[in-house]
């Protein structure tokens, strides 16, 4: 598939999970999933700004320890914060491990294998409500086009968290954001106790949760409710066909 | 730090409990950092059993008095919904919503009442139901800082249950600046340990950190990674030794 066409094939998915009652962190870690594809990157995902000012993460291309820890330390200082704050982009920023900007953030992602990395700004109404970050392993520029591409998909993210309404008041935005967050919430409480009750990793334990969304078409934070309110124990859960498909590329 | 609400919060907080507010600090501080008339907390434990926790004034006593009698009003949805609750304007709303708690509120002086749902994920703890003499919607900030107490108000339920004391409160809570995604993934692991539920396990895992004196980001870390364990018979915690 050529990029372009690859690009369309995302939309019309992506408008196609709009539609209805649809799983807002299910559509962002489908859109982080080919975010990577389209501008060929490493991995993507996607912080949002809580009610505090604090950035919280919500979905990424990978559920895997490493990729999380980037962006638990991205609650407090890195590519994302800086992006929030200041409204703006940060394009084919090199990462090196003596970097003043970002002490801690810096040498982590580096060691976990990262050196360049990027953000785009989720934008509503003149303000910032978070970001799209995008990592590669390898050094190299995002083109205009990419760029144009990549903030298109930061666009989709945020109206995907708005539940694409035109008109929200106060409460109405202040309620989706905080829906947004708290369905990853309960996605965390769920992943932890399928991976106790199964003996396997987080990333494992979120591809199973997802799998049994989408064979039964139900919400990836319906089932998760289930799980942790016990209506869906872990050893119900459909098995995905492979449960590595979702892992990025190892250094 | 960003979270510059939170540190107003905390700083307000710290304010009234030298003053011996105890657990109606938190209702004084959502009333005044959302500058409404007053504020109530309510705990639900299950959606037929609404109690109070606490309220700013004598006005918002009798409202949420009111709900628990009735049965109906923000608080209620709030408890039982998955998104606040609003009416901008009581005296419109007449006919509408809430048919026997609106004429009430009214009579109280309430013009316009709002309700927040607490939860920490799938765990619900109750609302917070804020109210105003005056009609009129919530600005964003008003809005995002009703959320804001929300949540500081589930941390704070979660540090009283694990034997907190309320005149530490404001202590208890900045220890715990942020509730990362660990915390949540470690609950559902102790909830699989021990039998019980995610809500109870965040307890679990909140008062073991404050017995052990860890924070509780690190023993999360430490459950996830199985080094710390929780023996539901007899309700110890194991420590791997590495």
């Amino acid at each position: 598939m050529t990029r372009e066409s690859r690009l369309v094939a995302t939309l019309v998915e992506l408008a196609d999970n709009l539609v209805d009652n649809f799983d807002v962190i299910d559509v962002l870690t489908l859109l982080s999933d080919r975010a990577v594809l389209s501008v060929d990157m490493d991995a993507a995902g996607v912080m949002l700004s809580t009610p505090g000012g604090e950035l919280q993460y919500l979905a990424s291309s990978s559920d895997s320890m490493r990729i999380l820890e980037l962006f638990q330390i991205q609650a407090n200082e890195g590519p994302c914060i800086d992006c929030v704050n200041d409204g703006q982009p940060i394009i084919n920023r090199e990462l090196n491990s003596t970097d003043e900007r970002w002490p801690r953030f810096s040498p982590r992602a580096i060691e976990l294998g990262f050196h360049s990395v990027h953000c785009l700004p989720m934008r509503l109404r003149g303000r910032t409500i978070g970001a799209l970050n995008l990592f590669r392993t390898e050094l190299g520029f995002l083109s205009e086009e990419d760029v144009i591409i990549a903030q298109g998909m930061a666009d989709v993210a945020t109206i995907a968290i708005l539940q694409h309404r035109s008109s929200v008041d106060a409460v109405t935005l202040n309620d989706q954001l905080s829906r947004a967050l708290n369905s990853r919430i309960i996605i965390e409480q769920a992943k932890g106790m399928v991976s106790e009750s199964t003996r396997c990793t987080m990333d494992e334990a979120f591809a199973r949760i997802r799998a049994h969304a989408r064979n039964h078409n139900l919400g990836l934070t319906m089932v998760a409710s289930s799980i942790v309110d016990g209506s869906i124990t872990s050893q119900n859960l459909d098995v995905p066909r492979s449960v590595t498909t979702r892992s990025t590329r190892t250094p | 730090m960003a979270n510059n609400r939170l540190v107003d919060i905390f700083a307000l907080l710290a304010r009234y409990e030298r003053g011996g507010g105890g657990e109606a600090s938190l209702c004084m501080v959502a009333a005044e950092i959302t500058e409404l008339s007053g504020a109530g907390i309510a705990l639900s434990s299950n959606p037929d059993l609404m109690t109070s926790m606490g309220t700013s004034n004598p006005a918002a006593t009798q409202l949420m008095d009111v709900e628990i009698a009735l049965r109906e009003g923000p608080c209620n949805d709030a408890c039982t919904g998955e998104n606040a609750v609003e009416d901008i304007d009581l005296l419109r709303g007449l006919k509408t919503r809430w048919l026997v708690y609106t004429p009430q509120a009214i009579a109280i002086g309430a013009r316009a009442v709002f309700g927040f749902p607490v939860r920490i994920g799938a765990v619900r703890l109750g609302a917070l139901s804020l109210y105003r003499d005056k009609r009129g919607a919530l600005t964003y900030e008003q809005a995002s800082d009703g959320y804001l107490m929300a949540s500081v108000i589930g941390r704070a339920i979660l540090a009283m249950q694990a034997g907190a004391s309320g005149n530490s409160l404001a202590l208890e809570l900045e220890r715990e600046a942020t509730f990362d995604f660990a915390i949540h993934q470690a609950a559902g692991i102790i909830a699989i340990q021990g039998f019980t539920d995610v809500g109870e396990a965040l307890v679990l895992l909140r008062s073991h950190a404050f017995a052990t004196n860890t924070s509780i980001s690190t023993l999360a870390t430490r459950v996830i990674a199985h080094q710390t364990s929780y023996e539901s018979l007899g309700g110890t915690w194991r420590e791997e030794t590495s």
